[in-house]
């Protein structure tokens, strides 16, 4: 349940206002492999099923079948040079079902640029080779310098 | 304290000495022809094969039924972390799952298999159609009087179904029995508790295990191996009949290995789908009787729908779906069970195919299903090597009557009841030239045939418990949570005394069935002996 409520009603007052509630849902990469039409959401600790269910089918307008959601437990640490335990948040889960014929591919968000590095890599290719190639024009001339060439 | 007592092992170590040793009085130890023994692959899979081999080998030696079932549980003191499979809860999307890990392949036709068609029913519909029509209405007037009232959509449809299935069975035993003479030893059971287990494998494994892999250098590489899972099916039938006989097979088992007989491959956890692994149970193979019934084949069985009323995916062909998956765990369930007790396990395959016939009905709605069991090894290596697929033919719901105006049935179907007296007209027959339980002891098949009466008492008490699953007296052993924080994550308490079973690396999951002790006899119930002896009853144990 949202920890904002919508106004009650008074006489007078207006009608069919905006109401936000303080929810929000995270799409994340999912923990255990999932079939393509099952899609894992991190959401605000508050939110029932029903929530979630209203949440994509009313804002976003995606068919839901089924949500199963969990709670799990946040991770405990010791806090650097004073030693005692300290434990994060908790955070719940919500396991969407979408229609048995529906995919979902989790999106590549950054996707990795190797342009760069394959520049780089071609060039080291080029020198490398380019130095092989001079000692092999110089393995009969030991103690040649480099320079003395025609 | 003696040192043996201290350490079992150092009894072994002593046997290495040479001063404990005597000399072999063996002459012949030479033979014409030299005697080496088999090579044996001593990579570690293989070392591990052969011991579950042997495993294997042990269950299919033991003599008698009940034994079997002790010995499958004989690993697990507290049970089995079992992945639970109910009749009455389908979650959504769940038939791929239960294909794969029945093994079954599904045919769905509007009409029966082949083998069907030369049934004549025509006598039979004309002899027991009054009467069921009549039985029909009378049990609808009632179902509204009583019912309708109570709200419980769910109840009074499972109600409904069960009344109806029991008058339709009782009308046409009793009207057929006169010409079909196996309807007339066939044993009814209403109600009957029908409990399975069997161990499916070529899924993907979870998250701990893969955890668990990655940090051993030695299973880096098999991270992702799939992993065998415990299966746990719980249902019942409404009406269930069986017979002394078994349904002969429809198709052979050269056909069953035909690679047509697709079955889907579903590579997730099933806890995915919504098949939760939350119980630890004991093997359990209940087929709604118990060992040494005569009537130990399964024949048919009705099964209630009521459940789908509350499913809200709203979703109709998954629907449709739902009811397969009912109709094939079901039948998978059934026959596994009584396969269990003509002493084949989920290690030792079945020698010959078993067949059931299942309903699923509410009484107006009804769903056909004709299920040939021609495999229950479906695990480890056995998942890629069985060739072997069970098969399920289905047919989509029918309606047998249309409802109910001025105190008559409209639109009964005529069909629906010809498919039904089908499943009926299917005469049981005798397997010639098959052993029918081939892994039993010739003599002693059951624990009803020892001789010795307090061994016969012993485990028949064994076994009645370890089937029931009930919950162990003592409450199970648990990590606390503040020990899991401040003794394995942060090791806060290190000058703490260490008393608990993971401060030694000890696992009482990993507990077998026989690391208790044995019943202790009162001092006045013993035979004349010394103090210290017959404390303890003795055990039997397979």
């Amino acid at each position: 349940m949202s920890t904002r409520w919508y106004p009650i009603y008074q006489r007078g007052g207006p009608q069919l206002r905006v109401f936000l509630p303080n929810f929000w849902l995270k799409l994340v990469r999912p923990t255990h492999e999932q079939p393509p039409n099952i899609v894992q959401f991190s959401c605000s600790m508050q939110m029932t099923k029903y929530d979630i269910r209203n949440y994509l089918e009313k804002i976003y307008n995606i068919k839901v079948v089924d949500v199963r959601t969990r709670i799990a437990l946040g991770p405990t640490r010791r806090v650097p040079a004073k030693g005692y335990v300290v434990k994060d948040e908790d955070i719940k889960y919500a396991y969407v079902t979408l229609p048995k014929d529906e995919k979902f591919v989790f999106p590549d968000l950054f996707p990795v640029d190797n342009k760069a590095k394959e520049e780089e890599e071609a060039t080291i290719k080029q020198s490398k080779e380019g130095f092989k190639q001079f000692l092999e024009k110089n393995k009969e001339r030991p103690n040649m310098p480099g320079w003395f060439s025609i | 304290m003696s040192a043996l007592r201290l350490n079992k092992n150092l009894l072994k170590r002593c046997k290495k000495f040479k001063c404990f040793s005597t000399a072999v009085l063996q002459e012949d130890e030479y033979t014409a022809t030299p005697q080496y023994p088999p090579i044996l692959d001593m990579s570690p899979e293989k070392v591990r094969e052969r011991r579950k081999e042997e495993e294997y080998e042990g269950i299919k030696a033991v003599k008698t039924v009940e034994e079997k079932q002790i010995k499958l549980n004989m690993p697990k003191y507290y049970g089995f972390k079992s992945y639970m499979l109910y009749e009455d809860y389908i979650p959504y999307n769940s038939l791929p799952l239960i294909q794969h890990v029945t093994r079954t392949h599904l045919i769905k036709n509007e009409n029966l298999p082949n083998f069907y068609n030369d049934l004549d029913v025509t006598s039979a519909l004309n002899d027991v159609k009054s009467d069921i029509e009549e039985a029909i209405l009378i049990e609808l007037a009632r179902h509204r009087q009583t019912l309708d009232l109570q709200g419980d959509k769910v109840e009074a449809d499972n109600r409904l179904g069960f009344a109806l299935s029991k008058q339709i069975n009782r009308i046409i035993t009793t009207r057929m029995s006169r010409h079909l003479p196996h309807l007339k030893g066939a044993q009814v059971d209403l109600n009957s508790r029908i409990k399975s287990f069997w161990l499916a494998g070529g899924m993907s494994p979870p998250e701990n295990i893969k955890r668990y892999r990655r940090g051993c250098s030695w299973q880096k590489d098999k991270e992702n191996e799939p992993t065998n899972r415990v299966m746990n099916y719980i249902g019942s039938a409404n009406v269930s009949l069986r017979t002394d006989l078994p349904l002969k097979h429809i198709i052979s088992s050269s056909d069953a290995e035909s690679p047509d007989l697709s079955v889907p491959f579903f590579e997730f956890d099933p806890r995915t789908v919504g098949t939760v692994a939350n119980q630890h149970r004991h093997i359990a193979n209940v087929p709604g009787f118990w060992p040494g019934d005569s009537r130990e084949f399964g024949f048919l069985s009705y099964h209630k729908r009521g459940h789908l009323i509350s499913r809200h995916y709203g979703d109709a062909n998954e629907l449709k779906e739902a009811v397969d998956r009912q109709g094939i765990l079901a039948s998978f369930g059934w026959l596994n069970a009584q396969a269990n007790f003509q002493g084949f396990t989920t290690f030792n395959d079945v020698t010959y195919p078993f067949v059931t016939q299942t309903v699923v009905t509410n009484g107006q709605v009804w769903s056909f299903y004709v299920y040939q069991l021609n495999t229950i090894v479906n695990h480890s290596k056995f998942f890629t090597e069985n060739a072997k697929r069970n098969v399920c033919w289905g047919t989509p719901e029918v309606k047998l009557f249309e409802g109910v105006e001025n105190d008559k049935l409209v639109g009964f179907n005529d069909e629906v009841l010809k498919m039904l007296l089908k499943f009926y007209a299917n005469v049981p027959e005798v397997k010639l030239g098959v052993n029918l339980k081939p892994f039993l002891g010739k003599e002693e098949k059951f624990i009803a045939d020892y001789e010795d009466g307090d061994k016969r008492e012993w485990l028949e008490r064994e076994y009645k418990f370890l089937v029931s699953n009930r919950p162990r007296a003592k409450l199970e052993y648990e990590i606390y949570a503040w020990e899991k924080i401040y003794k394995i994550d942060h090791q806060t308490r290190f000058m703490d005394q260490k008393k608990r079973p993971f401060e030694f690396k000890i696992k009482p999951s990993n507990r077998r069935l026989d690391e208790r002790l044995p019943r202790y006899i009162p001092r006045a119930l013993r035979p004349e002996l010394p103090r210290h002896k017959g404390r303890y009853a003795k055990e039997y144990f397979p």
